[in-house]
């Protein structure tokens, strides 16, 4: 009975539940699904994490090769992040060349990465005007429910956190880099950014970590990145309902809340790694 | 890329470190050429695809998602003979549409995500292997979309493919005649050339040439065949496939238990 009037009638569906401040999966309005990160576990990345949140999986592989640095910005490296949606994660997406969302996430991964600061690209040059590292940072999404921006910001933060790049000297006399692979250090991450999504539901109620039917159902979207101490990095609201200010700082408060358990959850699963 | 202006524009060109690495090639270890490495399958992980596989042997890791059957693109095909069982007529036939794809991080290089004509040779080899064993009679004028994803390349990354593919296809609920596992095997060169079993990433890159068998257990019969190099006479292609069959073999068992036990997660998950 349930499962038909969810079929012919999806949004009263909502409606009903949300009347009573929960979700259908029986969540709160404010409660977020289990997340769990995984790092390291591709050994042909330099650094690599899987992030799983509900049901969303997105799998960030970051490989560091040499390049020139760029003419106008002698000193700096670069940081390439790119973002993959295959046919496997959804069925709305198709074989080809990225899609308009595939695109548009890429460019949000890509804000984050320049307004938090992340990576400060002067770490990644090795001789000002001659080699500098790119990090080519990849993000697969593997299974697509909803919150891909979360997910794919949690994922490369930890991917960062685990890149492991090797020593490399510019031999004076020839002019050449050598590279000691058995000597690795790890990347100077200097910032924390966390992303939460909310969904707006009939121009007001806003819900957070939407899944993949309730972005389907919702009038806007909201996506805010905070740094350590509540620092604001990014906000992202491609247009929909409008927000009225007390609502928006509602959810930068829970934005400053879910950074604090996402850090704890990071902070927890390298040291687990670090101490084996 | 020069042009591609739907990703984020990087370097022109870069090289990986490896180049300017000071250590010597690793030449792979001594090992007993019929080994398998164990194995750890599990279907059904993925809550968006009707039917989904996760395949690791050492450190090759394959992800799988089949998806459909959907209307299949491209005009009427005529009639014909009923096929039998009260399957559809050839020309009516389902299609399967295969598709493989690595990882940009799954090599020792980056690979640009674009990928090229490999992928798509590989993507029709597991059309081929899997189209035997599939009842596409019994969706016509439908296509059957199978999406595989190598996530790290740690050697027999075809074959490990075709295996995750069959396992998702039959976590779909696809009709199937059997199962369809896959063997890779390569050959060690030097004074006298053995054919290794399952290889690593570095004996393939050391090898003189390489195959990849596909077999369907029950039925005893082959159902892909992929190989090139320099292997030499004609009965050191057949003790190879020999040797591919064989472990296609040893393999099913461990199939057979993950599709149970995914079977039994799915009867207890759904509420009756």
């Amino acid at each position: 009975m349930a499962a038909g009037f969810k079929t012919v009638e999806p949004l009263e569906y909502y409606r009903r539940f949300l009347k009573e401040n929960c979700r259908p999966d029986g969540r709160e309005l404010g409660e977020f699904r289990t997340t769990t990160v995984n790092i390291g576990s591709i050994s042909t990345a330099d650094g690599s994490a899987l992030v799983k949140q509900g049901n969303t999986t997105v799998i960030c592989g970051i490989k560091a090769e040499f390049a020139a640095p760029p003419l106008d910005a002698p000193d700096r490296g670069y940081v390439v992040p790119n973002v993959d949606l295959p046919p496997l994660c959804s069925s709305r997406f198709r074989t080809g060349p990225p899609g308009e969302e595939a695109q548009v996430t890429s460019q949000f991964i890509a804000d984050v990465l320049e307004n938090s600061q992340i990576i400060k690209k002067e770490d990644l040059c090795i001789s000002p005007g001659k080699l500098a590292w790119v990090l080519y940072c990849d993000l697969i999404c593997l299974d697509y429910d909803g919150n891909i921006l979360d997910a794919c910001t949690f994922a490369l933060l930890a991917a960062l956190k685990n890149v492991q790049l090797p020593e490399v000297t510019i031999n004076e006399e020839t002019a050449l880099a050598e590279v000691n692979l058995k000597k690795k250090s790890y990347l100077n991450v200097r910032a924390n950014p966390v992303a939460t999504s909310f969904a707006v539901f009939d121009d007001t109620l806003l819900i957070v970590d939407p899944t993949g039917e309730e972005e389907h159902l919702s009038t806007g979207t909201l996506t805010i990145v905070m740094d350590e101490e509540g620092k604001l990095c990014c906000l992202h609201k491609p247009g929909g309902s409008g927000l009225t200010g007390a609502k928006l700082q509602d959810c930068m408060s829970r934005a400053v809340s879910r950074h604090k358990e996402v850090s704890r959850l990071l902070d927890e699963v390298i040291q687990s790694v670090t101490h084996k | 890329m020069p042009g591609d202006h739907r990703r984020i524009r990087g370097p022109e060109e870069s090289q990986p470190p490896q180049l300017y690495a000071a250590d010597e090639d690793e030449l792979p270890a001594a090992r007993d050429p019929t080994r398998l490495r164990p194995v750890y399958a599990r279907a059904g992980l993925l809550s968006q695809a009707k039917g989904s596989a996760y395949l690791e042997a050492g450190g090759t890791k394959v992800l799988c998602a089949v998806s459909g059957p959907r209307q299949a693109e491209g005009g009427e095909r005529g009639g014909g003979p009923a096929g039998a069982g009260g399957e559809a007529p050839a020309a009516l036939r389902g299609r399967l549409l295969c598709d493989f794809r690595r990882a940009p991080f799954s090599g020792r290089r980056r690979r640009a995500p674009q990928g090229g004509g490999e992928e798509r040779e590989l993507g029709l080899a597991l059309q081929e292997a899997l189209e035997p064993a599939v009842r596409l009679g019994r969706y016509p004028r439908a296509q059957l979309e199978v999406s595989a994803l190598l996530l790290e390349d740690g050697g027999s990354a075809l074959a490990a493919a075709l295996t995750a593919a069959a396992l998702a296809l039959a976590d779909a609920g696809v009709e199937m005649y059997d199962l369809v596992v896959g063997c890779g095997l390569s050959l060690a060169p030097g004074p006298s050339p053995t054919w290794l079993l399952d290889p690593t990433r570095l004996e393939e890159e050391h090898s003189a040439a390489g195959l990849t068998v596909a077999l369907m257990p029950v039925l005893n019969q082959v159902a892909g065949l992929l190989g090139s190099g320099e292997g030499g006479q004609t009965e050191s292609w057949t003790d190879a496939v020999r040797l591919g069959l064989e472990g296609c073999q040893r393999l099913y068992p461990v199939l057979q238990q993950c599709l149970v036990r995914a079977a039994r997660r799915r009867g207890a998950a759904a509420p009756s």
